[in-house]
């Protein structure tokens, strides 16, 4: 009897040390990892803070001896004559100013189709099968696909090299996406809310606007940031459909200092810094809704 | 009562019905023969697609097209099966959510800034060639070579989109009941035996969701090849969307079309059956 207690002591024992032990393991892989893939902020964030010579002279993973902001300031006003770069203070308000409300305008408008994909989904199979389909290949479909068809629906129009362009090749590919993301958000409400306030006589857009939103807040917000980063992460539209400097957006603006002809060292990082100060902040404080976003994508996989 | 509903959607069909025509607009015009050459453009059948397949760009986006997709599939997947497999023995929930927040990140910055940070990180003097060095390890001149250059293009889409696979892992890994974990474990089955016999064989959904995401989204990869390639026309990374962009800025219009028809199919492909039979079976009928 003793002994067996005794055996089964020093069987526990030994077990937490070999848990103690994985557990450290995996914490060393896990902080590996996380290192390895940090390593590219970190030195986005070290290289801005270089002085030129040094940005371009000590490795880029060093941090620098002596910190220095010249490259913010240089990169946010731009001295346009020196170069021919373009600062990006206006670009950064410019992107602001287009792609906050493109993506609010583009959930809205997306989240009213996803709830008429909704209420058809069990009556009309096929019509919504189709529906869904397309809002699914406008969602995936590579951007660069519409290049042609883009630019002469928008020289026809008259509005090349200007921003109603944008927006509505953004409103193209964005309405649908945030209808899609919308549409995997909604059937967790349940349906019988649904048909109790039809049966109090509440039109179509009052059962959308005071049952279904309120309880759709947190899917409208992942669906309105995904979209948000997806528009101000977007190059090509802006690269295709404006050519004028003077009404250049961030990604372009941030790419002159980059590469080809205008390697201008320790510039480059506090660009990409700019370029990425809002993406970041708001996948810091926000980025469980961007995750639920993104998780959208496949299905809305449950559980994370 | 019903009428408002079919008012709301109109917005959506509106923009996916424009999405649509520019779709059917490439079809037409790719059996043209329209470009800066031509006055005025007529119909040629198929000579615009035999023109284009027997291009040297067609050939070369061709084998950089499948070496990225089929690298950041494979690569991808594995990584990212690895990744949720260790976040799902990490016993606290707060250190599990920033690890994966960790790993997501690069979907979330600017592709613009990623390529300019490669960029830096690539270079062979200052970059992680001089860490790798110090450990004396061999340090490769990465972008110097069209076949080292693949390879980091391969690199920095894994660094950028293993966070998703990891993220579709993860979920369907919490998926699991945990009462098949329990019994494994009071059965003294290992950590490792649980990830390879018991988490990984009932991840399909999950292989099937990051298998499709990763091809897509490697599939539409542009701004990373075009920044760290130079320019839209330096053949040493183009993919096929640059290839249409490359087509389109030297103004062979028909040309470009139908490369966007070819890049459309091959998208559908994938995109609809996922759509179909999974997404929409996954969210409606659950």
């Amino acid at each position: 009897m003793v002994k067996n207690e005794n055996m089964k002591n020093s069987y526990k024992h030994e077990r937490y040390y070999v848990r103690v032990i994985k557990y450290a393991i995996l914490q060393i892989i896990a902080a590996i990892l996380i290192i390895l893939w940090l390593m590219p902020l970190y030195a986005l964030f070290v290289g801005g803070l270089k002085s030129n010579i040094a940005a371009a002279a000590t490795p880029a993973l060093l941090p620098p001896s002596k910190p220095s902001g010249d490259a913010y300031y240089f990169v946010w006003k731009g001295f346009g004559g020196i170069y021919g770069l373009i600062g990006l203070e206006y670009p950064l308000l410019r992107e602001i100013l287009i792609a906050v409300p493109v993506a609010a305008l583009a959930t809205f408008l997306g989240a009213m189709g996803a709830y008429f994909f909704y209420i058809i989904m069990n009556r009309h199979f096929v019509l919504s099968t189709i529906g869904f389909a397309i809002i699914s290949l406008a969602t995936y479909l590579p951007v660069e696909t519409t290049t042609v068809p883009l630019i002469q629906i928008v020289s026809s129009l008259h509005i090349y090299n200007t921003y109603y362009g944008v927006i509505i090749a953004y409103l193209m590919f964005y309405i649908p996406m945030s209808a899609l993301l919308m549409s995997i958000f909604m059937p967790s409400i349940p349906n019988y809310l649904l048909e109790a306030a039809k049966i109090d006589g509440a039109s179509d857009w009052k059962v959308f606007w005071k049952v279904m939103m309120p309880l759709l807040v947190p899917g409208f917000l992942s669906t309105f940031i995904f979209t948000f980063l997806q528009i101000w992460n977007n190059f090509f539209i802006p690269i295709l459909l404006i050519s004028n400097p003077h009404l250049m957006l961030l990604s372009i603006a941030v790419r002159q200092y980059a590469g080809g002809y205008a390697i201008i060292y320790n510039r480059s990082f506090a660009a990409g810094v700019v370029g990425s100060i809002v993406p970041l902040v708001v996948f810091i404080f926000l980025g469980r809704y961007f995750i639920r976003g993104l998780a959208a994508l496949g299905g809305g996989a449950k559980g994370v | 009562m019903k009428k408002q509903a079919y008012l709301m959607v109109i917005p959506t069909l509106f923009f996916s019905g424009l999405l649509l025509f520019t779709i059917v607009w490439n079809i037409w015009l790719s059996f043209q023969n329209s470009s800066i050459l031509v006055h005025k453009p007529k119909f040629v059948g198929l000579a615009t697609y035999q023109y284009l397949f027997s291009q040297y760009f067609f050939k070369i986006s061709t084998m950089h097209t499948l070496v990225f997709t089929v690298g950041l599939v494979a690569v991808g997947n594995v990584l990212g099966l690895l990744f949720a497999g260790l976040l799902y023995f990490i016993p606290n929930n707060v250190q599990r959510s920033i690890y994966l927040s960790i790993f997501i990140y690069p979907l979330a910055i600017a592709s613009s800034t990623s390529a300019l940070i490669w960029e830096w990180l690539l270079n062979p003097t200052i970059g992680i060639d001089w860490l790798l060095k110090l450990m004396h390890l061999p340090a490769p001149y990465w972008l110097g070579t069209s076949n080292m250059s693949l390879v980091s293009m391969i690199m920095i889409e894994v660094w950028a989109y293993t966070g998703l696979a990891a993220l579709f892992y993860l979920a369907s890994f919490m998926n699991i009941d945990k009462s098949i974990i329990e019994a494994a474990r009071i059965d003294h089955a290992s950590d490792l035996k649980i990830l390879f016999r018991i988490l990984i064989p009932n991840s399909m959904n999950g292989f099937i969701i990051s298998t499709a995401l990763l091809f897509l989204f490697s599939f539409r990869i542009f701004t990373i090849p075009f920044v760290l390639g130079g320019s839209a026309t330096s053949p040493t990374l183009m993919t096929y969307v640059m290839y249409v962009y490359n087509l389109f800025i030297s103004e062979y219009f028909s040309a470009s079309a139908a490369m966007a028809v070819i890049v459309t199919l091959i998208a559908a492909a994938v995109i609809l059956p996922f759509a179909i039979l999974g997404l929409m079976k996954w969210v409606f009928r659950r």
